[in-house]
């Protein structure tokens, strides 16, 4: 009986809660999909106030694809189908202790080699898969996140996989 | 189970520990894993989540004052058309005057389409707003009106009223000096010692209170129209008064007191030719001095 109570989002709590279970996939999502150029997080807070905005007219239920779409359409407006690039950030190595140059040498070249072969993949699979492996989200929740089955998700992934091995192979 | 089945739980983190050694058993796994490794470099940007939303939360403080900002505006904007209304509404209300200097005739539309030839110096005032229901004007000095049919029209002046329905008359009002002339339809004139009943041709003549009685007359409207002034047995007072109006002068005499009558007209646009038509019939002579014109017995 008390589901016509959530049934907008107008409430700053109700809100909130929302914000703190979908921005950091909707960021997350925007920046595999459209790389950081073109800041991913102000997209993301626009998309919140957005959906503040429109908060009487969205269902609770329907504000995760109100915000993705949202977002994802902010996002376009600005994209000039430029490629994306996303930049591979220099990790340090867990075990620092006994490096030589020569290992060094070859993690350089493998990274270079990942991020030709990352910008190789479609947009669909990028992000599938970037959240897969990245975020460690698990194929259902993909699904949820973009609308799409879980079948789908699968093949993305699983294609994305079989494509970059074999270009890394290649390079 | 086979090697693609095995990679596809993997990536869907769903090996249980019996398929984990087997995966792990796969020659493909040290490449798998470099690859799994290599992959968290590219892990999207970190975002504090409390100064986002803290940023979410402003952006929408600043979109609930713009609201309030328009409807300052707004409320602004319906002040001025208030005010601005209410003056028309009230400055609609009062009352039109339209007055004439010496020398100077003024033509006025009524708002029912009555029309008024307003003679020199003289004063008309009405009320556009509510001249529906009542057609009442105050006029001080000389008027010929041309009234359009209708309820009754009434016209007030400081020695009475005159009444009518849809009619031509003339009305000269000078200080003591009364006079209603009608030239179609019937006009009621009720002064303060007589009530009458005017026909065409007829005049109502007042002089310091006392009724004089007039000829019928045979015209269609007053002489003035046509830029003349007419008179039968006016005293000749009123005749330099007249004068004195139309020509913006002032007339000056001292050797007779101006109360024989006068019979005659002037003309308005010729003040030479003015002054022989009412100096000659009572043989008088005149001086003209800028504005002051004397006036002598011979």
């Amino acid at each position: 009986m008390s589901k016509p109570l959530k049934d907008h989002i107008c409430e700053e709590q109700l809100f909130s809660s929302i914000f703190r279970t979908h921005s950091k996939n909707l960021h997350d999502f925007l920046y595999y999909k459209f790389g950081s150029q073109l800041n991913p997080q102000d997209k993301m807070q626009e998309a919140f106030v957005k959906l503040w905005e429109n908060c009487a007219k969205i269902p609770q239920n329907k504000a995760k694809s109100f915000l993705f779409t949202t977002a994802n359409n902010l996002m376009l407006n600005e994209y000039a189908h430029q490629k994306v690039v996303l930049r591979h950030r220099m990790i340090q190595p867990k075990h620092t202790t006994n490096i030589n140059p020569e290992f060094i040498l070859e993690e350089k070249e493998y990274k270079a080699k990942l991020e030709k072969a990352i910008a190789g993949l479609t947009e669909a699979q990028r992000v599938a898969f970037l959240m897969n492996r990245v975020e460690g989200k698990r194929f259902k929740e993909i699904a949820q996140l973009l609308d799409i089955s879980t079948k789908a998700v699968e093949k993305r992934i699983y294609g994305a996989l079989k494509k970059l091995r074999q270009d890394i192979d290649e390079l | 189970m086979n090697k693609e089945d095995l990679i596809q739980k993997w990536l869907d983190h769903n090996l249980n520990p019996r398929e984990l050694e087997a995966f792990k058993q796969l020659k493909d796994y040290p490449n798998l894993i470099k690859l799994d490794q290599g992959l968290i470099g590219f892990k999207a940007d970190t975002i504090n989540e409390d100064d986002a939303f803290k940023n979410v939360l402003k952006s929408i403080d600043s979109l609930k004052k713009k609201p309030n900002k328009l409807f300052a505006t707004l409320s602004k904007i319906a002040a001025i058309l208030v005010i601005a209304f209410g003056i028309y509404f009230y400055t609609s209300t009062l009352d039109t005057t339209t007055y004439t200097i010496a020398s100077q005739q003024k033509s006025i539309v009524l708002p029912d389409a009555s029309q008024v030839q307003l003679n020199a110096v003289s004063t008309i005032t009405f009320n556009k707003s509510n001249w529906k229901s009542s057609r009442n004007l105050v006029l001080h000095g000389e008027a010929y009106f041309k009234v359009a049919k209708g309820k009754k029209f009434d016209v007030k002046t400081n020695l009475g009223t005159v009444t009518v329905l849809g009619t031509q008359f003339n009305i000269k009002q000078r200080n003591d000096y009364f006079e209603v002339t009608c030239y179609e339809g019937k006009v009621a004139v009720n002064s303060k010692t007589k009530q009458i009943i005017l026909l065409p041709g007829d005049t109502f003549l007042i002089i310091d209170g006392n009724y004089i009685a007039t000829e019928k007359e045979n015209v269609s409207h007053p002489s003035w129209l046509i830029n003349k002034s007419t008179f039968r047995s006016i005293p000749f007072r009123e005749v330099i008064a007249e004068f004195e109006r139309q020509y913006n002068v002032s007339v000056e005499f001292s050797d007779f007191d101006g109360s024989q009558n006068f019979t005659g007209d002037f003309i308005h646009n010729d003040i030479e030719t003015a002054l022989k038509s009412i100096t000659l019939p009572l043989q008088l002579k005149y001086s003209k001095t800028d504005n002051i014109i004397r006036l002598k017995r011979e």
